[in-house]
């Protein structure tokens, strides 16, 4: 090696140089995914698999790896197999950012899913929006994703904070009282969330206090000692994931099941199955639940991915990257092209059908704001009832989207495409 | 001569031979641009960190804060000022420089232990502001809304927005004019005067140095180039969020200076590099415990060599 390069002295530098560089070059070397026949249309998916929100994202990646794998027996896109690529977003704005970056720009993604983290969804929009990426948003409820902020390639499965508000205000007001207290994380999602409650309780008569804590907290004791102080008529735990489940227990803990209500907006199943008994109760919207006597299509999904995911009911987070991967696919075939500004103009308005939506009323994600106009199911929480250890929750009413989410025009989306 | 040259140059030709010329081979190895960026970035704020912990000696805990600090003045000043990106540069390099600098007064007179924890506590500080004060940083979420603003040479524009091979030679020469300087710094009988204070400070006092304001000075001149690099981190992102404030990316920069190897001026590249690629190709591999190899490689090094990757290979290749 000497020889070569022509320096007489074994140098240490050139012996340095050399280990570090092929050092550096095996770690380079890429995961190299041989050719198949077809070339598949790629979709990044970026989740929170790590921190507090994992419980949900790993949900939802279970649900997008089953999804992609049906779909690959059907006949992919447009023909061409399906390959998912998922990146942690460690529930970190900047690494969700990043990893978006790197699935653009390396793996030359067709399509973009993610996230669960509202702020990471909006931040991830800001990238997806430059590099002209279709972008569906399965799991971040943060409004202006839709509504402020909306852009032209990105599309949202999962309701608005403003929808579940919305739907669930008057069913609490009605059953329980008029006196709150809120449990916010402080970032996007809860204070938006919060916002909207605010704007209805007070319109409806209602007085409130709250606490706004980081998105990971893990110790409530004092928010608690203050709610209690505060006596409400019902405390709205609108934290996430593990923080939720923490506050919870430690809600049970302080014996404060029998002074208040529980409700808002959502305790999702995989949160309800982690919490004492005591907890798993109150007035909560659900997004999407896995027991839906009148919908046939709902039996036959839930038969089919329950194996795979563990003999579990499915949850809202399965359902979601369900219909987020289908509606990469319907706007690809509607298009019959993967060109983003295509598939965006295809889908919106678009019709889902039943076996997509898996829901009672007519679906589609809505032109004006690219939101899924779902149906929303308000209902009670309860133990494990007949129906195995995920009979948690009884659907006691529906709403349509369109009546939750009112007009384009209130939500302040003013959509626009690239010329 | 020209041979003699050669040898003692070997070094920072061969690496940067290699950088100005990432954006041919780093494809054939399945990277991204973007991505050598970030090596540069990170590189860039681990070399400014070891001007304290390799060649003055002293361990800060909170060098996240100039970092992030440099990150946020540069969008802010995008956002709410100006759109001219060395402009914004220079708010975020001022800002996160300053700051370190007024916090270095608090700091001089304390040592080890002490001195992480205090950088930790303005580190925290630092945080917070950036958490709390939602209408300007946005909070939690982040700082958005603002890009990249094309490089106006007078004759020509450079479109560092849209084009990622522009935005990383950019980069590199901001990273290139950076090392230049801190080279220069620690070849100046000052840097001299830093090493000395590194190997026996009670010695160095009894000589006459004024062991506080050379420790000030070295804190404020790492605290700027750790701006720098913020700011640049900002470009690259075309965002801020404060999670680059917090004691893990602070811990992040530690790792990688101690990765690559302390004392050793390239080392904390190496130590980027490995850093960057094992972040970016572990977590892809396996999305669910990517961190715990993290681990696992940091732990081996600080096990296996102690003196970091260069440090170790430059010791044994000089034996």
């Amino acid at each position: 090696m000497s020889q070569i390069i022509g320096i007489g002295h074994t140098g240490r530098r050139k012996v340095l140089q050399a280990t570090a560089a092929i050092g550096g070059l095996q770690l380079a070397s890429p995961f190299i995914i041989k050719a198949r026949g077809e070339t598949p249309v790629k979709i990044g998916m970026v989740d929170p698999i790590t921190g507090s929100l994992s419980a949900l994202a790993v949900s939802e990646v279970e649900g997008a790896k089953w999804t992609v794998e049906q779909m690959n027996k059907k006949g992919g896109i447009l023909g061409r197999p399906v390959e998912l690529l998922i990146e942690d977003s460690a529930n970190d704005t900047g690494t969700g950012v990043q990893k978006t970056h790197k699935l653009i720009e390396r793996d030359n993604v067709d399509a973009i899913i993610g996230d669960v983290n509202s702020g990471i969804a909006y931040a991830m929009m800001g990238v997806t929006a430059e590099k002209k990426v279709f972008h569906v948003v399965p799991g971040g409820h943060t409004d202006p994703i839709t509504g402020v902020d909306c852009k032209w390639n990105t599309f949202r499965t999962c309701n608005t904070t403003a929808m579940d508000t919305a739907a669930i205000t008057g069913e609490l007001v009605k059953r329980f009282g008029k006196k709150w207290f809120f449990i916010t994380p402080d970032y996007a999602y809860g204070q938006t969330l919060q916002n909207n409650f605010v704007k209805k309780l007070k319109a409806l008569g209602g007085e409130f206090q709250g606490d706004m804590l980081p998105i990971a907290t893990s110790d409530f004791s004092a928010t608690l000692i203050k709610a209690k102080a505060y006596k409400p008529d019902v405390l709205l735990n609108n934290m996430g994931g593990s923080a939720q489940i923490n506050c919870m227990k430690q809600f049970v803990q302080f014996g404060m099941g029998k002074e208040m209500q529980l409700g808002g907006a959502l305790f999702e199943i995989e949160s309800v199955r982690s919490v004492p008994k005591e907890a798993q109760a109150g007035w909560w919207v659900m997004e999407w639940y896995w027991n839906q006597p009148n919908v046939p299509e709902v039996k036959k999904f839930v038969d089919a991915i329950s194996p795979a995911i563990g003999g579990k009911m499915p949850t809202a987070r399965h359902w979601m990257a369900y219909v987020s991967l289908h509606a990469v696919r319907l706007a690809a075939e509607a298009a019959k092209s993967l060109d983003a500004v295509k598939m965006a103009h295809a889908l919106g308005d678009l019709e889902l059908p039943p076996e997509v939506s898996l829901m009672p009323g007519k679906i589609r994600y809505r032109a004006g704001d690219h939101q899924l106009m779902s149906d929303i199911y308000i209902g009670q929480m309860h133990n494990a009832g007949p129906g195995g250890p995920d009979d948690l929750y009884k659907i006691e009413a529906t709403v349509t989207g369109e009546e939750a989410a009112g007009p384009v025009e209130s939500t302040g989306c003013k959509m626009s495409f690239p010329a | 001569m020209n041979e003699t040259f050669l040898r003692r140059n070997l070094q920072p030709i061969v690496i940067w031979a290699l950088l100005l010329t990432v954006p041919f081979w780093l494809p054939l190895f399945g990277g991204y641009t973007a991505l050598a960026g970030r090596v540069l970035v990170f590189a860039l704020a681990a070399m400014s960190f070891n001007m304290l912990l390799g060649f003055t000696g002293i361990m800060s805990f909170g060098h996240a804060a100039y970092f992030g600090l440099g990150a946020y003045g540069c969008g802010l000043f995008l956002k709410f000022v100006y759109a001219s990106t060395p402009l914004a540069m220079l708010a975020g390099t001022l800002l996160g420089g300053i700051a370190g600098t007024l916090f270095g007064l608090l700091l001089v007179r304390r040592r080890g232990v002490y001195f992480a924890m205090v950088t930790i506590a303005f580190g925290q500080v630092c945080f917070y502001i950036a958490y709390k004060w939602d209408d300007l940083t946005g909070g939690y979420d982040g700082l958005r809304g603002f890009a990249r603003a094309p490089i106006d040479l007078g004759l020509t524009k450079i479109d560092i927005q849209n084009n990622g091979t522009a935005l990383y030679f950019f980069i590199l020469l901001v990273f290139g004019v950076a090392a230049a300087a801190q080279g220069f710094v620690l070849r100046s009988p000052f840097g001299r005067t830093m090493l000395a204070i590194r190997e026996n400070e009670r010695r160095a006092r009894f000589l006459g140095i004024p062991i506080e304001k050379h420790i000030w000075l070295s804190f404020s001149i790492s605290c700027f180039f750790t701006a720098l690099a913020g700011s640049l981190y900002a470009l690259l992102n075309n965002f801020a969020d404060p999670q680059g404030l917090t004691y893990v990316m602070s811990g992040n920069i530690v790792m990688i200076t101690i990765m690559g190897g302390m004392r050793v001026f390239w080392g904390p590249l190496i130590g980027a590099v490995l850093f960057v690629a094992l972040q970016d190709y572990v977590s892809s591999a396996w999305p669910t415990t990517w961190m715990g190899v993290v681990g696992v490689v940091f732990v081996s090094v600080v096990l296996f060599f102690p003196r970091g990757l260069m440090g170790m290979l430059q010791k044994r290749a000089g034996t």
